[in-house]
């Protein structure tokens, strides 16, 4: 049976395969204070995040940029702990939590001034339109809803700067889109329209998916 | 012709040799590995009178032994897993009876060791704690002896490949992790469509058949359980009890997401035909690949028909008329046989649609009408993008609109009830409803569901 293999799209924040190297030193610091900046550095080299995401989390071809932290801390965390793309999962007892914190505050230190594209202002009726013409859904589902081939995208979890990086240089099955068939305010249309979209309801509160 | 597409062939010149070639035949192809072999026989074998004083006969049928593991071979097997502090079973075309079922479940428990189906056969119980299908990715990571039975595909199992333009290939175990195969598929490698895949650098590879290979692994590896490794067994059992379990609810949260949607999502129409199946003796004979497995991960598959499996070679047209088989074989059980029927795949042969009302073979299809193949676009996307052409043609030849293909006419043409094309996801149960009263009559019915793409 072939595979198919399912797009990460940003939440594939590979950290790398180097778990018996993982054991890095107790950080004290979760901020972005100086110490937890240097503990966080220390850390990312440590745990072999470095391996896919470069010293700077700048992105290889192994995976995607990850400075500025697409994610917020706590979604961060728990992605790294049970990822769902093909980052290889980190425990709390090859990375603890502070040590995660640390690095957030390194990447963040890190990150590269914002691009002229991330202020852009989106149209959603536009990106609605753009959504389907450009085949999102085929991948992402009608309402970006997710599907195998594609994790959910509606509303997006990560801002409109970590999508604009993503979308020009992808680490997982999804294609990259290049400046020449997607402009960035046609992404942000798309975003804005993404981001106009409900938020799904607890399972817990359908009956039909507690049988 | 057909050489290539078969185990073996044949073409007798007398009644006697076909009599012999019918009954090896029968041999071969039930021998694992199983595939499909031909005999061809010629106008003149069929028509020709049998000769006064023939003296022909039926030779006596002895079944092969499918071929078993080397015990050395075996014992090594037992030994590396009984040490692993976590071991893994990657499985796919396991369980070719009920008995491989049974096993892989003691093999399982016995070692309490997660089960990452690739659900080629209905090997494992989808909601036993030990099913880690769905976190398939972390527990390869975290492994540090692999072994994959009947696994058609090893190496993407243990590899992944990153990025579309420039693919880079990385390996997804830990350096050291050890590497076992056991398969009939080492016995005998031809087809003329790569359906072998890649080849994997395992350091074990027993040529075998994995379901007769169980029975002796499991009693080797009892044989080296010491009661201090039952206790650690226990503690990893505990631990991905509670990771299925995270699992589970995290594949419940994702299948709410576009619950409302119109067209209607693959997870809210499998849902909506669970709730109508769940309480029945039923029979998935469909391939989920393409309804994002969602049947797979909210259904409860427990039994050795619950579910028919992939096809392999990802052949598109075989869905309808394998459905149709597997319910005419289901039809003396009094199963309820249900099919998710493709619509890109029911364009190959619908006319089995005539074939299931002809035969009155009760079978439930509802349609993924996605209204497009949806297969090859990220391809053309990309092609399209390097040449800077633009995205917004990608979809020629994939989708199927214009005209927009009416299933439920289709089929009503053939004498089937059928209704739809359903796109509001509060009308599916009535209807769903409505064609399981038809198939408990004993004919098959097709409910047409407008659905999202996967």
């Amino acid at each position: 049976m072939r595979s198919l293999g399912v797009v990460a799209l940003v939440f594939a924040l590979t950290l790398g395969s180097q778990r018996a190297t993982a054991q890095a030193p107790a950080a004290k610091s979760g901020d972005a204070g100086t110490s937890g900046v240097a503990n966080g550095k220390r850390a990312f080299a440590t745990a072999g995040c470095v391996a896919c995401h470069g010293r700077q989390g700048e992105g290889t071809a192994s995976g995607i940029q990850i400075a500025p932290p697409p994610l917020e801390l706590p979604a961060l965390i728990n992605y790294v702990r049970e990822p769902t793309g093909k980052m290889p999962p980190f425990g709390s007892g090859a990375v603890s939590d502070q040590q995660l914190s640390d690095i957030y505050a390194f990447l963040k230190s890190v990150a590269p001034p914002p691009s002229a594209g991330e202020s852009l202002t989106g149209n959603g009726d536009n990106g609605k339109k753009l959504f389907l013409a450009y085949g999102c859904f085929e991948c992402h589902g009608r309402q970006g809803a997710g599907a195998s081939t594609g994790p959910r995208i509606g509303p997006p979890a990560i801002s409109f700067a970590a999508v604009l990086r993503y979308v020009r240089a992808p680490s997982g099955q999804m294609p990259p889109y290049t400046t020449k068939v997607v402009s960035d305010q046609e992404l942000a249309d798309i975003y804005t329209y993404l981001k106009s979209l409900p938020p799904p309801s607890p399972a817990a509160d359908i009956p039909l998916l507690n049988q | 012709m057909i050489r290539d597409y078969v185990k073996w062939d044949d073409r007798p010149v007398s009644l006697q040799g076909f009599s012999e070639s019918a009954v090896r035949a029968y041999k071969i192809a039930t021998t694992p590995p199983m595939m499909p072999v031909a005999l061809v026989a010629d106008h003149e074998l069929q028509e020709y009178a049998v000769a006064d004083g023939a003296n022909l006969s039926v030779p006596k049928l002895t079944m092969t032994s499918p071929p078993v593991g080397d015990s050395g071979a075996v014992a090594e097997v037992a030994r590396l897993l009984v040490a692993a502090e976590n071991p893994v079973l990657v499985t796919d075309r396991v369980a070719r009876t009920p008995a491989g079922l049974a096993g892989l479940i003691e093999l399982a428990e016995t070692l309490q060791a997660p089960v990452l189906d690739r659900n080629g056969r209905m090997n494992f119980p989808t909601r036993h704690p030990l099913n880690h299908t769905e976190r398939g990715s972390a527990a390869i990571a975290n492994a540090d002896v692999i072994v994959g039975l009947e696994l058609t595909d090893f190496w993407s199992t243990v590899n992944a490949v990153q990025g579309q333009v420039n693919p880079v290939v990385r390996s997804t175990v830990k350096p050291g992790t050890k590497l076992v195969s056991i398969t009939a598929n080492d016995l005998y490698i031809k087809s003329n469509y790569q359906d072998f895949q890649r080849y994997a650098a395992v350091d074990l590879a027993i040529a075998a058949d994995a379901e007769a290979t169980l029975p002796s692994l499991i009693d080797a590896v009892k044989r080296q359980i010491t009661d201090d490794r039952k206790h650690t067994f226990a503690d990893r059992g505990a631990k991905l009890a509670a990771a299925h379990t995270q699992a589970m609810k995290a594949g419940r949260e994702a299948a709410a997401s576009g619950w409302d949607a119109s067209p209607i999502s693959t997870a809210r129409m499998s849902s909506e035909i669970w709730a109508q199946i769940k309480d029945e003796d039923w029979s998935l004979v469909s391939n989920c690949q393409f309804v994002s497995r969602w049947p797979l991960r909210l259904w409860d598959f427990n039994k050795h028909y619950h579910y028919i499996g992939a096809e392999g070679g990802y052949g598109v047209g075989y869905g309808a008329p394998a459905a149709v088989g597997a319910a005419l074989a289901n039809r003396k059980h009094g199963r309820l046989t249900v099919s998710i029927q493709n619509d890109g795949d029911l364009m190959f042969a619908p006319g089995v649609l005539w074939t299931a009302a002809h035969h009155r073979i009760p079978l439930l299809i509802v349609m993924h009408n996605n209204r497009a193949y949806h297969q090859e676009l990220m391809q053309v996307q990309i092609m399209a993008d390097r040449h800077n052409r633009g995205i917004t043609n990608a979809s020629i030849g994939s989708v199927l609109v214009d005209p927009a293909i009416d299933y439920s006419k289709l089929a009503q043409g053939m004498g089937l009830h059928a209704e739809g094309p359903i796109s509001d996801p509060k009308d599916l149960a009535p209807a769903i409803r409505r064609a399981i009263a038809v198939v408990k009559g004993g004919d098959p019915a097709l409910v047409d569901v407008l659905t999202q793409p996967r």
